[in-house]
């Protein structure tokens, strides 16, 4: 059986649908990913099957319990790491551990869980004085003082510097290691992509495609984008009609998508071309090209949510 | 983990978390001793002069040298009048104690006679210059009897006049006792809670398999003995650096105190299901903090103020609470004195608490 069912899931806040008839499982020690922008409703799907909302219709079991029926149980089961730093002032990181190792029938002990992340040194300082990666890792190990078998994680990098969410990556890779299954949500790309095994992407309160971050890629970004400055003078209706270019997208750079890349960029680095260098009256008396800042890279679930809904992920 | 063991590892955790919150605890314990200091120095600073009436039954010169030698203390006058003088002196605080000296002394004290006691009245009231009387009285009569090789003259306890001379120090220590019923009460549930809120602390707890009853009871509870600690370390305070006396039975505070404590904890608690950040719950908790402060006979008795204001004041809970405490503390009132104080403000807490818990959001 399956470690989270969900079925035809809706909550409404007024006349707002947050979530819109969301189906999907989760299995045992995968790392799943729900991936989308600010209220696509990932947050109040993830607080639906943790107990602590009530959802308008749908059915929720997480590791075999009906969680409508039985929270308690399941929350006995569960991590949990909320979006806010949700801790009480004036506590210490130790007294934080200690707290919530009251709160379960069963605790790993504080001072093994605080070796286990790091956190011994702090252990006197109050959680409010803690760096954001610090903070987070605090926010991890009160997830997983009960020894749970599912950890949900809400954003668990959002904010962090990149090494500080490197060490939050490595921790959950660490999790994943020791047969967790692990749900978390997220709107980086990368995180999603390095981490989980299969993602939900979310716009709107609808699952718009669910699967590896591979496939997601190979159906809805298939291809290669090459991207350079557009210089001034550069002639755009000349790139759409290159050999092997679908699409040519010019703003403030040029992106050709292709599924040929090495056609592509034989044709936009040949001599004789309009826009190469050598020879060339340039400005600079270099007789350098047109084509310039180049980088070629291949789809991403950045541009798999592009694709599926024709918006950005970071609106 | 039990229930109890969840719901005493976070009221504790709400109790030290407020000891350590410096800023809350200078408008709460800190305001209440602030206003002491204020009020002893305008009606308390009296120097170490002590004024003493003596009632003179003995009228020998061995009663002569006895009240010579007590007036060679610096800064001791003693007056010897009549009986009813003396009193009636003690009754309206203008002497500190009256000396009764009875008419046996000069043969006692010399060998003539049974052995005799010099009697000390004071007017309960007073503070520290009570004290400062009591020791130079006993110091005096002691060097006096031992001046003459034995002790046939002995100075009687110190014995409590009939009326007690309040002094401000006895009156503000349950006025100060009020202020923080009303002030910790109102203000660590209502914006702790507040805060816990809309932090999503709250919502935290209730990830664990916690049951939302406990989280509540354990934050309203640790608000409560917040109040109590404070409560505590203002009496000690009171007495020990300020004189403050209590006339009354100290097993008999305790109903007050806690049903107080209950009420305006509940207050507080009541205003957490209006407000919905803690700018909301500050100023929600200042709207009622204050004109309470000011309305139910705290700082002067309510006898000066406009009927309506009176009767507004008779239904809300700190003109109880404030009335019950001076009830025992000053004039030593027995529990029938302050039944109804202590009803009203049960009734109060009962109301406030199941209204609070019924309208209480999560979110």
């Amino acid at each position: 059986m399956a470690d989270i069912d969900v079925t035809g899931l809706v909550k409404r806040y007024g006349h707002v649908v947050a979530v819109d008839g969301l189906s999907f499982s989760v299995q045992k020690g995968e790392v799943f990913g729900m991936l989308g922008p600010n209220g696509a409703g990932k947050t109040t799907t993830l607080e639906i099957i943790e107990g602590l909302r009530a959802p308008d219709a749908g059915t929720v079991h997480v590791l075999g319990t009906d969680v409508l029926a039985h929270p308690g149980t399941v929350k006995e089961r569960i991590g949990v790491q909320l979006q806010a730093t949700a801790l009480p002032d004036f506590t210490k990181v130790r007294e934080a551990v200690e707290l919530f190792a009251a709160l379960y029938r069963q605790a790993r002990p504080v001072a093994e869980l605080m070796a286990e992340f790091n956190l011994e040194e702090k252990a006197d300082a109050y959680t409010d004085k803690l760096s954001g990666g610090q903070m987070q890792r605090l926010s991890i190990a009160l997830a997983l003082i009960n020894d749970p078998d599912l950890v949900f994680l809400d954003e668990p990098t959002t904010g962090l510097d990149p090494q500080a969410r490197l060490n939050i990556w490595t921790v959950i890779e660490g999790i994943r290691q020791r047969g967790k299954t692990v749900v978390l949500t997220t709107h980086y790309m990368e995180e999603a992509e390095r981490l989980c095994d299969r993602v939900a992407v979310i716009d709107r309160g609808h699952i718009v495609a669910l699967d590896s971050p591979r496939h997601l890629i190979a159906a809805n970004a298939a291809g290669t984008t090459v991207e350079f400055a557009r210089v001034p003078g550069l002639d755009v209706e000349a790139l759409r009609k290159l050999p092997g270019v679908d699409r040519v997208v010019a703003d403030g750079q040029v992106s050709l998508t292709t599924r040929t890349p090495e056609v592509v960029l034989h044709a936009l680095l040949d001599p004789q071309a309009p826009w190469a260098g050598a020879g060339s009256a340039g400005g600079d008396g270099e007789g350098e090209g047109m084509i310039r800042d180049l980088v070629v890279r291949h789809g991403t679930l950045e541009d798999v949510f592009l694709s599926l809904t024709g918006r950005s992920l970071r609106e | 983990m039990n229930a109890f063991g969840a719901f005493r590892a976070l009221a504790l955790n709400r109790v030290r978390a407020s000891v350590r919150d410096r800023t809350s605890l200078i408008f709460t314990l800190g305001l209440a001793v602030l206003f002491m200091v204020i009020f002893g120095l305008l009606f308390g600073g009296n120097g170490v002069s002590l004024t003493l009436d003596a009632v003179n039954s003995d009228n020998t010169a061995a009663s002569a040298g006895y009240l010579t030698a007590l007036r060679s203390v610096p800064g001791v006058t003693v007056d010897v009048r009549s009986h009813a003088t003396a009193f009636a002196d003690l009754k309206d605080d203008s002497v500190v104690a009256v000396l009764v000296i009875p008419s046996g002394f000069g043969a006692a004290y010399e060998d003539k006679g049974p052995s005799q006691m010099v009697e000390i009245y004071q007017a309960g009231g007073s503070s520290s210059s009570t004290a400062i009387a009591d020791d130079v009285v006993a110091n005096v009569t002691a060097g006096f009897a031992a001046g003459q090789g034995h002790s046939t003259i002995t100075l009687d306890s110190p014995k409590t006049a009939a009326v007690n001379q309040v002094t401000e120090m006895d009156y503000m220590l349950p006025s100060m006792i009020a202020y923080i019923l009303l002030f910790s009460g109102v203000n660590y549930v209502a914006i702790g809670l507040v805060e816990m809120r809309v932090k999503q602390v709250l919502r935290r707890f209730r990830a664990t398999p916690v049951r939302s009853g406990t989280i509540l009871a354990a934050q309203v509870v640790g608000g409560a003995l917040i109040v109590l600690l404070q409560i505590l370390v203002l009496v000690l305070i009171g007495i020990w650096a300020f004189g403050a006396r209590n006339y009354g039975s100290w097993l008999l505070l305790i109903p007050p105190i806690v049903l107080g404590t209950a009420a305006f904890v509940g207050i507080g608690f009541l205003i957490t299901s209006i407000a919905k950040t803690s700018e909301a719950a500050r100023a929600l908790s200042a709207m009622v903090t204050f004109p309470l402060m000011f309305l139910s006979g705290i700082f002067f008795p309510m006898t000066g103020l406009p009927q309506v204001v009176q009767v507004i004041s008779r239904i809300l809970p700190l003109a109880w609470a404030s009335d019950a405490l001076h009830q025992v503390m000053n004039n030593g009132a027995s529990f029938s004195a302050i039944t109804t104080d202590c009803l009203v403000m049960a009734a109060w807490a009962v109301g406030a608490i199941a209204l609070a818990t019924w309208r209480f959001r999560w979110d």
